[in-house]
């Protein structure tokens, strides 16, 4: 076991210096994880790098075009859009990472259950995969966001979360089904060792490659299903999110084009940054999904 | 043959289920609404008195236990019966089909015309591996998949129907049009649709360049190509007969599923546009709480994505014979 043990880490450690490597060499990656990390400082920082309070109105400067004293002008209540954009980036950053911390939680139980057990176990659990699948997100989402009168950000995000898990289970699963046969698993069976033992440490460790990009992916994911659930006007009206901005800035197109404008090049560079990484993450961990 | 009928009974037989359970899902979470669906959608309306309510909620049949409430659902939605919707007072029927077929009208433009656009972009990425055209046609495709549609939309509105004043931006026709002859109607609405067909074309496309490219690169990499070519067949005959028949068969799936992104892609396109479709219309029916027509729409959505996955596996199937005897 012990033996057994060495090997596999030895692989790992080889494995990884690899995958780092070719991480390394790909440019289009670096602009990726240029692109998440300065949107996670910003949102770290957004007190610090925002001109205005982004709450602040200043209402003899209602619709004020871009200039020195705005870089990206103002809104219908004269507040600094640069600021909120800056304010938005905590917002999104947010929904996406508890979204996906639920779906990947509840993805890793149902696939691992679902690859491990296999039978009927298996076949009711991807039934039910295939029905959450089978309505589009954003439907499901606003049905559901409607159906609870919900309209506060903390719960928004839990129900993306809770809508978006079946690709998850999917790749879990399939991982399990192809980790399960190999002989490292079976050596750990025959010294005797227990299914949660096997599952949490033989096959998962050896299933994070997929996870990790399936998860990035999930993310870039909520960003947009957020913005559009706000764009729809569905969103949280007392939150600061880029799609509640560019659903203000939808109706005044004609009078003041940087209120939607930029807001939507924000929801754009973020969802970028993530699929690049994602993008890279899957070729440098060397992960066919 | 036998093969390919069995597969197709099985496969129909398969998705009975998933619709049903669709349905349960869907009745009980909108049962699940505070005060249950009609006191909610009568909250909007102000002051009714309780006796009101109750007789109402009678007459409904909503004071019956949910689970004959569900079959009492069932049978009417089996014969055709959507029930009537709490807001407008006609059967949802009609709504429906009508929202629905302009959806399908947009849905399927858009679908030809990506396909038209990505199938050949991604072939000759992938065999052009690291060329311009490649990095081109994959700068761009990744664009596309990170483009929030309703910004793209914004966008193509402001420079194309506000700048330049090219094109009508809302609904499917001209507000009180009389149109001389019915080839007139049809230019008219055709200029309609343009803007949301490209907008929902464009990400679609982006999407399957990036799958054609990557699977068409993968067969490539096979060795029944390599003996093709070694054999010195023309490097035509082995991209298009060789290479791109099994390069397809992934795509196809996408396509495919992608009824479903599609009509995710067009809940917010349509709000754009103002289209009237299906994705406009639940966006309507979920501001009113109008619950009859919310059900409605989520199981022709199912439906629709339910068919659209039958109808690939099954083109699948017929494809590849190895599916068939799984």
């Amino acid at each position: 076991m012990t033996e057994l043990r060495e090997v596999n880490l030895q692989r790992g450690t080889s494995y990884m210096t690899k995958a780092w490597r070719r991480f390394r060499r790909n440019p289009t990656v670096i602009f990726g994880m240029i692109i998440v990390l300065v949107i996670c400082i910003t949102a770290a920082l957004a007190s610090i790098f925002s001109p205005y309070n982004p709450k602040e109105m200043h209402y003899g400067e209602v619709y004020a075009p871009p200039s020195s004293k705005y870089r990206l002008g103002t809104d219908e209540l004269g507040r600094d859009i640069l600021s909120r954009i800056i304010y938005g980036a905590r917002a999104s950053l947010l929904v996406g990472l508890v979204a996906v911390s639920i779906l990947t939680g509840i993805g890793v139980v149902v696939g691992s259950i679902s690859g491990y057990a296999g039978g009927w176990l298996d076949n009711i659990l991807m039934r039910i995969t295939d029905m959450v699948m089978t309505i589009p997100s954003l439907f499901l989402l606003i049905v559901m966001v409607s159906i609870f009168r919900v309209r506060g950000l903390h719960i928004i995000m839990i129900t993306i979360g809770l809508i978006s898990w079946p690709q998850m289970a999917r790749v879990v699963r399939s991982e399990f089904l192809s980790i399960k046969e190999r002989s490292y698993i079976e050596a750990a069976k025959s010294i005797g060792s227990s299914s949660l033992s096997i599952i949490f440490k033989e096959i998962l460790p050896n299933a994070i490659a997929p996870i990790t990009v399936m998860a990035t992916l999930r993310l870039a994911n909520a960003i947009i299903l957020e913005a559009s659930l706000s764009f729809l006007g569905l969103g949280d009206p007392t939150a600061i999110t880029w799609g509640s901005m560019l659903s203000r800035g939808h109706l005044v197109l004609r009078r003041a084009w940087w209120v939607a404008t930029f807001p939507g090049i924000a929801i754009f560079f973020a969802t970028l940054g993530f699929n690049l990484l994602g993008d890279g993450l899957r070729d440098a961990l060397d992960v066919r999904m | 043959m036998g093969g390919l009928r069995d597969y197709t009974i099985r496969r129909i037989l398969i998705s009975i289920p998933t619709l049903f359970g669709i349905s349960i899902l869907t009745f009980t979470i909108i049962h699940l609404a505070p005060g249950g669906p009609l006191r909610f959608s009568l909250a909007l309306r102000g002051n009714i008195p309780v006796e009101y309510l109750l007789e109402i909620e009678h007459r409904l049949g909503l004071d019956k236990p949910i689970w004959m409430q569900y079959l009492i659902w069932l049978k009417n939605i089996l014969t055709g019966n959507l029930g009537t919707s709490f807001i407008k007072e006609v059967p949802v029927i009609d709504l429906v089909s009508l929202y629905t077929w302009n959806t399908i009208k947009l849905m399927l433009t858009a679908q030809i015309l990506s396909l038209i656009m990505a199938i050949p972009l991604g072939i000759i990425s992938a065999v052009k591996q690291d060329s311009i055209v490649d990095n081109v046609s994959r700068f761009v495709s990744l664009f596309g998949v990170s483009l929030p549609t309703f910004w793209t939309g914004l966008m193509l509105i402001f420079i194309v129907a506000v700048k330049l004043d090219l094109l009508p931006v809302f609904g499917a026709h001209t507000i009180g049009a009389v149109y001389s002859s019915p080839i007139e109607a049809f230019l008219d609405q055709l200029s309609h649709m343009i803007l949301p067909v490209v907008v929902l074309a464009f990400s679609s496309a982006a999407l399957i360049t990036r799958l054609v490219r990557s699977s068409m690169l993968e067969v490539l990499r096979q060795d029944y190509i390599v003996t093709a070519r070694a054999k010195g067949l023309k490097e035509n005959i082995v991209i298009f007969k060789h290479a791109l028949r099994n390069a397809l068969l992934p795509v196809i799936t996408v396509v495919g599923m992608s009824v479903g992104f599609l009509l995710a892609g067009a809940t917010v396109t349509e709000t754009v546009f103002a289209w009237p479709g299906l994705g406009r219309f639940v966006v309507m029916s979920t501001f009113n709480r109008d619950y009859p027509a919310i059900m409605a729409i989520t199981m022709i959505v199912a439906l629709m994505v339910v068919l659209s996955n039958l109808i690939t596996d099954l083109v699948y199937g017929f494809l590849d014979p190895r599916i068939r005897y799984e």
